[in-house]
């Protein structure tokens, strides 16, 4: 045994030592190269070497803003979008830090998209950019639409649509709310012509899709229709969404009177494990007959769900849940907070969109609450108004809200199985929108 | 173009209503015809059912008789 080692080591230092000598006389050779490439470097004295470096740091980019200089993407920016522009962007990317950490705003979205935006304002590090890595990300995933189709499948696998198919008609209320929409975009195509904004009929229906309260369905239109927008219009539907609890109670209450928010539902009848099977394919199938331009949405939402309720392919669902949907997460923030770059965000527009997005989420709920007030007039059930509120998506937070405002009225009353039903047709019933949209322009 | 735009949300609103009612109308249908075809089967939940009772009343009979004993 000791011999068999002894002849190893020994063949080993046959092999080592004359590829050690080569290795040291071709590196002799190398330090010889540089010291020749060195010495014509030597004519810079050491204070021009501090200056040359200094220009390369923050602090002179912010501070000395050139005219005429490109950003990541080779546009010119202006001198404001270079210094303060920057600073002022940083300072919202902290904002949106402190909404998503302090108040626990959509933290899995504003974190990924805050930092996307704080990365995106750094002076000459063109992360943004051809070969940046938030730039990649962006035409890996953004720039052809694929994150959000991942997304729509993650939350396929994630949502029961049993409470829909124990009482299908509640999806009228999931469409009745996509008029928060449709009743921006006039809105906004309006304010246009009378000039108090700039948006052409494509910008107009990529905002009013914040009022399909549907973050994904809004990136997807958005970077379709309007990408140069797409900053804004994400934030504002994140943020919106987030603040679902702080906008919809009003107009729920102004829009019923005590007596509609008491309403007590009957229970919801129990939902065979087939029908939940075959629900995804009936949709499909509905979607490809009427209206193919949505399939890519409805397909990806639809292939989630499926795979969840076939009860199968345990493996495949946990990952579409977990995994795929966090790491899809991650990019998708930050390439979407690329957007966020001073000179795409610092614009008019974007306080437009921010007050436009706000009333379509008012128009949305207002309609799905007048919608519930007209089914409780001609249906033979009682329909409780509050639960129309959550057909504008927002799952789960508008089924909570409503059943929140039922249960101040009545603490006994439960509205949550009920409020789901337009809630997961709410989904749907945007992602037709989109496709009325796509199919449009 | 505002009247453009409101060409727009009839079209829009209409197809989105379309859609929602038409999958109204199928899913009740195939709730219908998931009930008619494939009707649930009702006894092998209830035969266990009374099996547990009968479980049950053993159990606590048992449970009884140990207290009267204990004391």
């Amino acid at each position: 045994m000791k011999k068999r080692l002894i002849g190893f080591v020994l063949a080993l230092l046959v092999v080592m030592i004359p590829i050690g000598a080569i290795a040291t006389v071709s590196h002799m050779t190398d330090e010889n190269k540089s010291a020749v490439h060195h010495e014509e470097h030597q004519e810079k004295s050491i204070g021009s070497l501090i200056e040359g470096f200094y220009k390369q740091t923050g602090i002179y980019a912010i501070f000395n803003p050139q005219e005429g200089a490109k950003n990541a993407l080779g546009e010119e920016m202006s001198t404001f979008h270079q210094s303060f522009g920057r600073i002022i962007m940083i300072g919202i990317a902290f904002l949106l830090f402190y909404l998503a950490i302090a108040k626990g705003f959509e933290p899995l979205l504003l974190i990924p998209i805050g930092f996307g935006g704080l990365l995106a304002n750094i002076p000459l590090a063109n992360i943004i950019g051809d070969h940046g890595f938030i730039g990649e990300l962006y035409k890996a995933g953004i720039a052809n639409e694929l994150f959000p189709l991942l997304i729509f499948m993650g939350v396929g696998a994630m949502t029961d649509f049993g409470p829909l198919l124990a009482n299908p008609k509640t999806a009228l209320l999931g469409a009745a709310a996509q008029f928060g929409i449709f009743g921006t975009l006039v809105g906004a195509v309006a304010l246009s012509q009378m000039g108090v904004f700039d948006f052409t009929l494509q910008d107009a229906a990529a905002i009013s899709i914040i009022g399909g309260a549907d973050g994904p369905t809004s990136i997807f239109i958005a970077s379709k229709l309007a990408p140069d927008l797409l900053g804004a219009i994400a934030v504002a539907a994140y943020s919106y969404m987030a603040l679902v609890p702080v906008i919809q109670p009003p107009i729920m209450r102004a829009l019923t009177t005590p007596e509609e928010r008491r309403i007590k539902m009957k229970t919801t009848r129990e939902v065979r494990k087939l029908e939940k099977i075959l629900f995804p394919l009936t949709v499909l199938v509905l979607t490809i007959l009427i209206l193919p331009e949505s399939s890519p949405l409805i397909g990806a939402l639809t292939f989630g769900n499926f795979v969840r309720e076939s009860g199968v392919v345990e493996r495949l669902s946990k990952t579409m849940q977990n995994e795929l949907i966090n790491i899809v997460t991650i990019f998708l923030g930050l390439a979407v907070g690329s957007k966020l770059a001073a000179e795409k965000f610092l614009v008019p527009e974007t306080l437009g969109i921010l007050l436009l997005g706000l009333v379509a989420f008012a128009i949305g709920t207002a309609a799905g609450v007048i919608m519930g007030k007209i089914m409780n007039k001609f249906s033979k059930e009682p329909i409780n108004p509050l639960i129309g509120a959550a057909g504008v998506s927002a799952v789960p937070m508008a089924a909570r809200v409503a059943n929140k405002e039922g249960m101040r009225e009545d603490p006994t009353n439960v509205l949550l199985m009920h409020a789901m039903g337009p809630n997961v047709a709410g989904v749907i019933g945007s992602a037709v929108a989109a496709g009325v949209l796509l199919s449009i322009f | 173009m505002v009247l453009e735009a409101l060409k727009y949300m009839v079209l829009g609103m209409g197809i989105v209503f379309l859609f929602l009612y038409l999958m109204v109308v199928i899913l009740n249908w195939q709730h219908k015809l998931v009930e008619k075809y494939f009707p649930q089967k009702e006894e092998p939940s209830a035969t266990p059912s009374k099996r547990d009772k009968l479980k049950k009343v053993a159990a606590i009979t048992a449970a009884i008789a140990h207290m009267k004993k204990s004391n």
